[in-house]
């Protein structure tokens, strides 16, 4: 018995420093990088970006990549108050009135537009709906046909900045006189779900919302006509203090990746990767296409990305990166 | 080579496994594979033998996404008959809370708060719990948070009045029979743990999430269930002797329910009633997410646009109104339990 606990003994020191050993082997390869933290926000486009930025990180940089689940107004709350997380990805700053004053005070680093076309922002009604009734497909239209629509306006929630502006523009328009309610909802997930419902039975739908999106690409939408964007005019839209609004259509919002100052002084590689990674709207709503089709996570649609757009990930990377995945990019 | 290749192989099911070969996405491990090749990792030693897992080694096996999907759809197949006979059943529901909303907001203060007040004095008879409630909506109005105040109270005014319209029934119902009592319990576990958003999303393809009854029913279901559980327990506790003597009386069962039973597990029941109340209110801001009206927009407001204090300020509107309510129905508790001890 003796003999065998000594022996077992043994066997355990070696087993444990060869472990150790390998683990200092592994890390050394890592110790280049380090750890990176990147929020992934809970929608559709923002899963892929995230999820193509993590494997280019990790396989091409050799960083251990931490995902941090997160939202855009939590998430620059943390960064202004405790420097975490490293990046911060699509931020739409349209929806985000915390995101000036931080950029001000240079915490953040704004370092490229993420979604290069811009986000898409306006009022939107499903695609039977505008084949039945082309007429909808202008702001007059709608008004003239209050029926037709549902007789309402379906508003983002309280606290988006997407609601004031959507409910100045329904004073601007008169909307209420019209007969068209202005109904602002309680979460994004009733508007999304409300979207669903309506095509689901094909029934009339009229409201905001936002390309490139998961709820788009599952539901295909066309936009109504509100009249060329003024930018002098869109900040009192923006208030909603402001006593005369114009009706008028969205700008086309800014979709930015951000990181900390520190994390770019020190890891300036992987920035300049952060820096590189864009997509237009054509290419990420056809990921999101895809998505829906083939009935895939975010995940998997980042894997169909990375595996067959080589070319254009290709000169996202640095020499070194290129090397590490010369494997995928034959 | 999956692991489980060779399970599908001895079972002779191969030709139907590589019939629909190619048909499902990339993974992510395959990616990593392609990547570093020989350094791939090949997974845990013995993967559990999941939907996932056999689908990697026979492509015909149908994926967990599949089971989730074809619940989906199942529920949309559904959804019309379920919408004809929920609709007409809710419907109720709907009106009674328009009415309590347009009635609270529409009416003017200087009628709505002494009315308030003079139901308090009615059902409590204590002046410290008036003067409370006095001060705290004097408090409420001072910082402009009357008329959410309002509309909150008006929702778990009727939301309450509904719990206990059905709960004390159906406790009293839970307390007479064992069955009825082992088949309810899971059922009420199930509503208390469900997480609310599971089963609201799928009620907004049925309703509109226009009305107020999809609030209305989230509060309800939540909240109906300390009702019926406190009733079937006060019922259940009555002393054996005193039943007893009322068989021995001869009442009839329903002379020994109201004027035996029901009178005895009087302050069971009320505590129910208050808990159902406590757990109202914790339902607001869930409420407001699905479009009520009232304290939680405020708090979603606050949260939203990390302006603290306003949702600071309104959820402890929030407990004002809870400690209003708890207070008040304590004391009428009281009331009706000295009443009780002094006949």
């Amino acid at each position: 018995m003796k003999t065998i606990t000594k022996k077992a003994r043994h066997l355990g020191l070696a087993a444990s420093t060869g472990l150790a050993l390998s683990f200092a082997a592994g890390s050394a390869q890592a110790s280049d990088c380090g750890e990176v933290s990147i929020t992934e926000m809970d929608w559709g486009s923002a899963i892929i970006v995230t999820q193509v930025a993590k494997f280019l990180l990790e396989q091409g940089y050799g960083c251990t990549v931490q995902v941090v689940p997160s939202a855009s107004t939590p998430a620059l709350a943390s960064v202004s108050e405790t420097g975490e997380p490293d990046i911060i990805t699509e931020v739409w700053t349209n929806s985000a009135p915390a995101y000036i004053p931080l950029k001000e005070d240079g915490k953040i680093k704004e370092l490229t537009e993420v979604l290069s076309d811009g986000g898409v922002e306006g009022l939107f009604i499903p695609e039977y709906l505008a084949e039945a009734h082309p007429e909808l497909t202008t702001i007059a239209g709608v008004l003239a046909n209050p029926d037709l629509v549902g007789n309402r306006m379906h508003n983002c929630p309280v606290g988006w900045t997407c609601q004031v502006v959507a409910s100045q523009l329904a004073v601007a328009g008169g909307f209420e006189a019209a007969g068209v309610e202005d109904f602002v909802h309680g979460s994004g997930e009733t508007l999304a779900a409300s979207i669903g419902s309506a095509y689901s039975s094909q029934e009339p739908w009229f409201g905001y919302y936002w390309s490139p999106s998961t709820v788009l690409g599952k539901y295909p939408m066309v936009q109504v006509e509100l009249g060329a964007h003024d930018p002098s005019v869109h900040s009192c839209n923006a208030d909603k203090e402001c006593p005369n609004p114009t009706l008028q259509s969205w700008p086309s919002s800014v979709v930015t990746t951000v990181v900390t100052d520190t994390f770019e002084a020190s890891h300036p590689a992987e920035t300049d990767l952060m820096r590189n990674l864009s997509f237009s709207n054509k290419m990420m709503n056809g990921l999101l296409g895809w998505q829906d089709a083939n009935k895939a996570t975010g995940e998997e649609a980042a894997v169909y990305f990375l595996s067959s757009q080589s070319d254009v990930w290709a000169t996202w990377i640095n020499d070194a990166a290129r090397e590490n995945l010369a494997a995928l990019l034959q | 080579m999956a692991y489980y290749d060779g399970l599908f192989n001895v079972l002779g099911l191969r030709t139907w496994c590589d019939a629909n070969a190619g048909d499902s996405n990339l993974s992510m491990a395959s990616l990593l594979a392609k990547t570093k090749p020989g350094t791939a990792d090949d997974g845990p030693l013995f993967p559990f033998p999941s939907m996932d897992e056999l689908h990697q080694a026979c492509s015909s096996m149908p994926q967990s996404r599949d089971f989730t999907a074809s619940v989906e759809a199942g529920f949309l197949e559904v959804k019309d008959v379920l919408k004809l006979v929920l609709d007409p059943l809710t419907q109720p529901l709907s009106w009674l809370l328009e009415m309590a909303l347009t009635g609270f907001v529409s009416a003017p203060w200087w009628i709505i708060i002494p009315l308030l007040l003079l139901l308090v004095w009615y059902v409590t008879r204590s002046a410290a719990v008036t003067v409370f409630v006095t001060l705290s909506f004097v408090f409420l109005g001072f910082i402009d948070h009357l008329d959410a105040a309002f509309q909150t109270l008006a929702i778990i005014g009727v939301c309450t009045g509904i719990c206990i319209l059905i709960g004390v029934p159906v406790g009293i119902a839970m307390a007479k029979s064992n069955t009825f009592q082992k088949a309810l319990i899971p059922l009420l576990d199930l509503l208390q743990t469900l997480p609310t958003f599971v089963y609201l999303i799928p009620l907004i393809f049925l309703f509109s999430v226009t009305e107020p009854k999809l609030y209305g029913i989230a509060i309800i279901v939540y909240a109906i269930v300390p009702v019926i559980r406190l009733t079937d327990l006060g019922i259940r506790l009555v002393d054996r002797d005193v039943i007893e003597a009322a068989n021995a009386f001869g009442m009839s069962p329903r002379q020994k329910l109201f004027g035996v039973e029901l009178p005895l597990a009087l302050p069971n029941i009320m505590a129910g009633v208050n808990q159902t109340i406590m757990m109202s209110l914790a339902m607001v801001v869930i409420a407001s997410l699905v479009s009520a009206p009232g304290l939680g927009v405020l708090v979603l407001r606050g949260i939203r646009n990390l302006e603290l204090g306003v949702g600071l300020i309104a959820g402890l509107g929030i407990v004002l109104l809870a400690i209003i309510l708890d207070r008040v129905s304590k004391a009428a508790i009281a009331r009706v339990s000295s009443d009780q001890t002094e006949a």
